[in-house]
């Protein structure tokens, strides 16, 4: 017998008990994928590479660390100094967590210019906004973990905002805190929902995500729907096989990719503060607040609005108008797919309103992004005023936007594009 | 709990301000730029911190070996020599100063300086090492401008007396070189490794390149 029909009598043993050969087949050698995909379609995978980075880097960390108020930060240190390559598994994780979200940013707004959430796409959009929901909880949880001062200070701020809710929020900030102020009895809760809880809903969402794109199939930079022209095996024309010639593409990103991540890692691991604060470096201490708290740079355009609400309304704090406008922001996501009423799916065939208002947002995030890092001053909080309505009209003015502009015509095929 | 609330909120909503517009407390701080290669300062400025800090200050992250080892110092001579208590040489640097011993002598605990360089900055440590001045107002006459009212007296007042003030900068240069590197032992492995690292994925990367290239002219 030659290897070969011997590989393929084990194929068969395997493929008569479990589908193997579909599955491969299915999600990779004959998935087909849009010709005309660009640079913005390998977030998606760099994403899945960061996640598996970060479980694999989280399970050495948790094999050391001490998840008490005693032994935290000292057992930090002791991942540092003491474990064999515990610095550079934990410098992976801290840059890790950064690289996790600059990556699922550019990874929505690809989305977003695209029109990826779309019919008939808007359940893959929902997963996507999930899996964010998540990756914000468990940057947040993972933040507080090393208990250094920032990390202390920031649970102790973030959790407070839920006292702002009327009637229920003193208590509910209690409940979640386990405590009447930040403790081990916090730090023990989000470390368990750390590791355990939030890892776990978020393979499970990303899993649904990839399932419910490789049903429908993936949108591409023209919103040209390639299943319209097929071949005469039922293969979209305009199409070719996910494997090898998407990932192929995909591992030479990843390369790129790798070396500007070790480069950080490598040489410059604190970010200059913005992947690890020097404030961080001072075990957290319930006595002394640091001059200015500041959260992680990718919630900071959340930030900036919490404090760009400043006033009273309707008989509410301003505290929690802020942190409701800060819910708001994150949570208007999920309802883009029903707020856009054109008839084109991609930026390049919109009208002039939908550009100038994709422009609003991308302008109005990076500003409330630096706004959310520097200490506030009066014009500061004016423009954090002003941004917040930027953020906030390009999802709320879209039905009428999308609605009232001339759209150009859609290409039949992507050649034609 | 709502005086903690309120602290945190005043701070963030901006109604209180940093000590100072500068970086270095009531100055800019002075420039300097730490080489934690060079072994004969580290040595030079383990030797001076463990005669004149090491009495109140713990580095206590830090382990005797992992110091001597990384500064190149034979264990039996720095076991002589720096372990002044009954400490194993595989043990982390505690002093043996109670707490409550520091504060009835100094009003306050000093701080552990473990992570010292890496919390303010290398040159912030050098610039307050630097800047000690007489203030007949303060319990040990001196202040300091980096740190106002610090609790901490000159303790290298003697040392400093006796250099000149080129020799005092070195000094002081020693021993913020020697907390760098303590703050942070594994920085030169890091870079060494580093390099390598950069290196395997550049070659990795071209050679992803060539695969890409070739299944690209299929489509073609």
């Amino acid at each position: 017998m030659t290897t070969d029909t011997r590989t393929k009598r084990f194929l068969n043993w395997i493929d008569f008990r479990f589908p193997l050969t579909e599955v491969f087949e299915r999600h990779l050698s004959k998935y087909p994928a849009p010709t005309n995909l660009n640079i913005w379609y390998l977030f998606g995978f760099l994403l899945i590479f960061v996640l598996a980075m970060q479980i694999i880097t989280g399970l050495w960390l948790m094999m050391n660390y001490t998840n008490s108020a005693e032994e935290a930060f000292s057992s930090v240190e002791y991942i540092m100094r003491d474990v064999e390559y515990g610095w550079l598994i934990r410098y992976m994780h801290a840059a890790g967590a950064s690289a996790f979200f600059a990556l699922i940013y550019l990874h929505m707004f690809r989305g977003m210019m695209y029109g990826s959430y779309q019919k008939p796409r808007e359940l893959i959009w929902l997963g996507g906004w999930f899996t964010y929901l998540i990756l914000m909880a468990e940057g947040f949880t993972g933040y507080v973990l090393p208990w250094g001062q920032m990390s202390f200070w920031a649970a102790q701020v973030i959790i407070s905002l839920f006292s702002s809710i009327p009637i229920v929020g003193e208590d509910l900030a209690t409940w979640i805190r386990g405590d009447y102020l930040v403790s081990g009895i916090t730090l023990s809760r989000l470390f368990a929902f750390h590791v355990v809880l939030l890892p776990i809903l978020l393979i499970a969402i990303v899993f649904f995500h990839i399932l419910a794109l490789h049903e429908i199939g993936s949108n591409n930079p023209d919103g040209i729907d390639v299943k319209k022209h097929l071949d005469e095996d039922g293969v979209p024309l305009d199409t070719k096989p996910f494997f090898p010639y998407d990932i192929s593409h995909d591992i030479f990103a990843l390369g790129v990719f790798l070396i500007i991540f070790c480069s950080v890692v490598f040489f410059f691991p604190t970010g200059g503060g913005y992947i690890i604060e020097y404030v961080n470096y001072e075990p957290a201490n319930p006595l002394s607040t640091p001059a200015h708290i500041v959260p992680s740079w990718y919630y900071t355009p959340f930030y900036a609005m919490l404090r760009a609400v400043d006033f009273p309304l309707f008989g509410l704090t301003a505290k929690f108008l802020g942190f409701a406008t800060m819910m708001a922001a994150v949570a208007i996501f999920a309802v883009l797919p029903w707020l856009d009423r054109s008839p084109v799916k991609s930026i390049k065939y919109k009208g002039i309103l939908s550009k100038t208002f994709l422009g609003i947002f991308v302008v109005s995030f990076f500003a409330l992004c630096y706004l959310g890092m520097v200490p506030p001053t009066e014009t500061k909080t004016l423009l954090s005023k002003i941004f917040t309505l930027g953020y906030f009209s390009y999802f709320i003015l879209m039905p009428i936007y999308t609605r009232i502009e001339k759209c150009k015509p859609v290409p039949e095929r992507v050649a034609e594009a | 709990m709502k005086l903690l609330l309120f602290l945190a909120f005043a701070f963030f909503s901006g109604l209180s301000i940093s000590a100072g517009d500068y970086k270095c407390g009531s100055i800019e701080c002075y420039e300097f730029s730490p080489d934690t290669k060079d072994k004969e300062s580290l040595q030079r400025g383990l030797s001076a911190y463990m005669n004149y800090c090491y009495g109140c200050h713990s580095l206590k992250y830090s382990r005797y070996k992992r110091v001597a080892e990384d500064l190149s110092i034979p264990l039996d001579i720095y076991e002589q020599n720096l372990i002044f208590d009954d400490s194993k040489i595989g043990d982390l640097m505690h002093i043996s100063l109670k707490e409550s011993k520091a504060i009835e002598l100094l009003g306050a605990k000093p701080p552990d300086l473990t992570l010292e360089a890496r919390l303010r900055s290398p040159e912030w440590v050098y610039t307050y090492l630097d800047t000690f001045y007489e203030d007949s107002s303060r319990p040990y006459g001196v202040n300091n401008k980096v740190y106002a009212n610090v609790s901490m007296p000159h303790v290298l007042e003697d040392i400093q007396s006796e250099l000149s003030e080129e020799e005092y900068d070195r000094y002081i240069a020693d021993i913020t070189n020697f907390l760098t590197y303590v703050s942070d032992p594994s920085a030169e492995t890091r870079k060494q490794l580093g390099i390598y690292v950069i290196l395997f994925l550049l070659i990795f990367t071209a050679f992803a390149y060539l695969v890409y290239r070739e299944f690209k002219k299929d489509l073609k």
